[in-house]
């Protein structure tokens, strides 16, 4: 049975001292956890008031109501179906993409050898230092040749792989033995059936991992969007929010309602799978 | 990021007996038998051809035509350029006060600053104002939720709802919380503290740095929780043995073996402050006066709203350079062995 990391010799677990240290300990850390969640909480109380002022909403609101989200779907203006399907298509397509081009990539750069293999993993490796504003400007431009703006092609064609997906998935295709492709390779699979029928299903975890971070990345990207898309069709949820923004500007009960509506998949995902999300936030980060 | 290099033939779990047997075993340079290097060179490159096309054009090849956008004097009508030189680095950089040809959509008003340095400016408030909160508030809430705590699953979720939050979403709701009638100031006018603090140049970029940390410390923590679980539970009891005391426990032991991660952290922090743009945007679209503008916000008002494209590019230039300089002065530095602070 190991230890605590933080027992040393002469502290014991009695006594004032630990107690009133173990009391603060708990009212630090639960200080932090309501800053943290609070927000949440005022978003929705603010979303269920009729018309939030200062002294109506705080922790509980004087009246509820569902006039607001009534409002996002009824107003003519407000496409919140279009928006959440384009959301919906833009975040499922980057996913299945970067999925499928990313596990080919790292596994070729795990598992098979070919000239040029380790400086081609570097140089994808290293790209992860561009800052996405140098590639926004010329990106568009090409898109703009393309006549790709406003469209789900140019929407999600820049995001369908990523050095972040071929790393993690490398990684993961290089814990699993070699002998198992060879295996393969003497019952006759070429190349691909190898990757795909025995390795890539050893891969599920991580492949689970990536679709997750992927699917969130898309659906809270706000900068290529609002970048590509500017009719009032194409929008996603985060760049129809920033839209919706100017335009009701104060209305608060209206805006935290529209950002429910984004949070909530998400945040619904995340507590029903939380676990599975913390190893992978912390697997994708740090596994090297 | 540590990178694993070599190690080319993979991790050969046959045995030299069962290769035998086989009769299929690699060469001594790592080849498998009976494979030509073309077959193997073929098989491999089509694995890697749709990131290497996808990386070739949105990356690579944007990075270069983004150089050679940054020399012309862009026309979004035409999306051509005419070449003019240096003249969007010198118009961007130039320490004078911004003329009203240079900037005819704004009436700027502070005229001894140039835009492009006040964004500069900003940005390197928000980056020290942000980073190191983030990152002693995730590696604080780390260590504290390590071991100690009961219920730690369910605060761990706590500290981490704000990560699987949208930046435009936050954006919007902090301008709610920070706004003259919001939330925060409930708490505030009973002690005669109420605020526009989002309307209120001298605090708003304080309201956009308040909602990154609030959600940049979930995402440290879960980096830093993996960090300490690789610490080796014999090198506290070695400590212990000596005597030392909690701090010295942390400062000789959690701090050092956290290098890496310490690396990873800090270079991922500065550069994503850097970059910090959307919830710039959406929070207060870069006002009131030019307070909450950062560069890249700035790049993206006159690239994109502007369409000044040549200027947004040498900005995003410079930019560039800045970062990685940065990193590459982490990157010297840690190989040079313990960070100290």
């Amino acid at each position: 049975m190991a230890r605590s990391s933080y027992e040393y010799p002469g502290y014991e677990r009695s006594g004032v001292g630990y107690w009133s240290k173990t009391a603060l300990l708990y009212v630090v850390v639960t200080a932090g956890a309501l800053w943290m969640t609070l927000p949440f909480w005022w978003t929705i109380t603010t979303s269920l008031s009729a018309n939030p002022q200062a002294s109506e909403v705080s922790f509980i609101p004087a009246a509820v109501t569902l006039q607001n989200f009534v409002q996002l779907w009824e107003r003519p203006d407000i496409l919140l179906v279009r928006w959440f399907v384009n959301t919906v298509i833009f975040a499922g397509a980057v996913t299945l993409f970067n999925l499928t081009f990313d596990s080919l990539a790292g596994y070729a750069l795990a598992k098979l050898d070919f000239w040029g293999r380790d400086k081609l993993f570097l140089g994808f490796i290293s790209t992860m230092m561009i800052p996405g504003m140098v590639t926004l400007i010329p990106v568009y431009l090409i898109l703009v040749e393309l006549d790709w703006t406003n469209t789900y092609q140019g929407l999600i064609a820049p995001l369908i792989a990523g050095p972040f997906g071929i790393f993690l998935l490398r990684q993961h295709f290089k814990s699993l033995p070699t002998s198992l492709g060879e295996a393969a390779k003497i019952d006759g699979c070429n190349e691909f059936q190898t990757f795909y029928k025995i390795y890539l299903p050893l891969a599920k975890p991580a492949l689970a991992t990536l679709a997750i971070f992927t699917f969130m990345g898309a659906w809270n990207n706000f900068q290529w969007p609002l970048i590509i898309a500017n009719e009032n069709e194409m929008y996603t949820l985060p760049v129809a929010l920033f839209a919706v923004r100017n335009q009701y500007f104060a209305e608060w009960g209206l805006m935290m309602a529209a950002a429910l509506i984004i949070v909530a998949p998400v945040l619904v995902a995340f507590l029903a799978a939380q676990n599975y999300f913390i190893r992978g936030m912390s697997l994708s980060g740090m596994k090297g | 990021m540590a990178l694993e290099e070599g190690d080319a033939g993979g991790d050969d779990s046959f045995g030299s007996a069962a290769r035998d047997y086989l009769g299929r075993g690699r060469t001594a340079a790592g080849r498998r038998v009976g494979v030509t290097e073309d077959q193997d060179n073929l098989m491999g490159w089509l694995f890697v051809a749709p990131n290497v096309l996808v990386f070739s054009m949105f990356l690579l090849g944007p990075v270069l035509f983004a150089f050679y956008v940054s020399f012309q004097e862009w026309s979004i009508l035409r999306n051509a350029g005419e070449f003019v030189g240096l003249e969007n680095y010198l118009t961007v950089l130039q320490p004078l006060p911004v003329t009203s040809e240079g900037l005819n959509l704004r009436v700027f008003t502070n005229p001894t600053e140039n835009l492009f340095w006040y964004s500069l400016k900003n940005t390197v408030v928000y980056a020290v104002g942000t980073v190191p909160l983030q990152i002693l508030g995730g590696l604080a809430v780390a260590l504290m939720l390590d071991k100690r705590v009961r219920a730690k699953k369910a605060y761990r979720a706590a500290y981490f709802m704000p990560v699987m939050l949208s930046g435009a979403a936050s954006a919007v709701m902090w301008r709610w919380f920070l706004s003259a009638d919001g939330v925060i100031n409930n708490f505030l006018r009973p002690i005669g503290l109420a605020h526009n603090w989002a309307g209120d140049p001298a605090t708003a970029l304080g309201g956009v740095m308040l909602m990154a940390v609030w959600g940049g410390i979930g995402s440290n923590m879960i980096f830093f929780l993996a960090g300490l679980q690789n610490i080796p539970e014999e090198l506290y009891e070695a400590a212990r043995i000596d005597g030392a005391s909690r701090w010295h426990l942390f400062r000789h032991v959690t701090w050092p073996n956290l290098g890496n991660t310490n690396f990873f952290v800090i270079v991922m922090a500065v550069i994503s402050a850097f970059q910090v743009f959307g919830i710039a945007l959406v929070f207060s679209e870069g006002g009131p006066y030019y307070a909450t503008t950062t560069t890249v916000l700035l790049i993206y008002q006159r690239a994109f709203d502007e369409g000044a494209m040549g200027e947004g590019a040498a900005m995003a230039f410079i930019l560039f350079l800045i970062i990685f300089a940065f990193s590459y002065y982490q990157y010297k530095h840690q190989q040079s062995g313990e960070v100290e602070y």
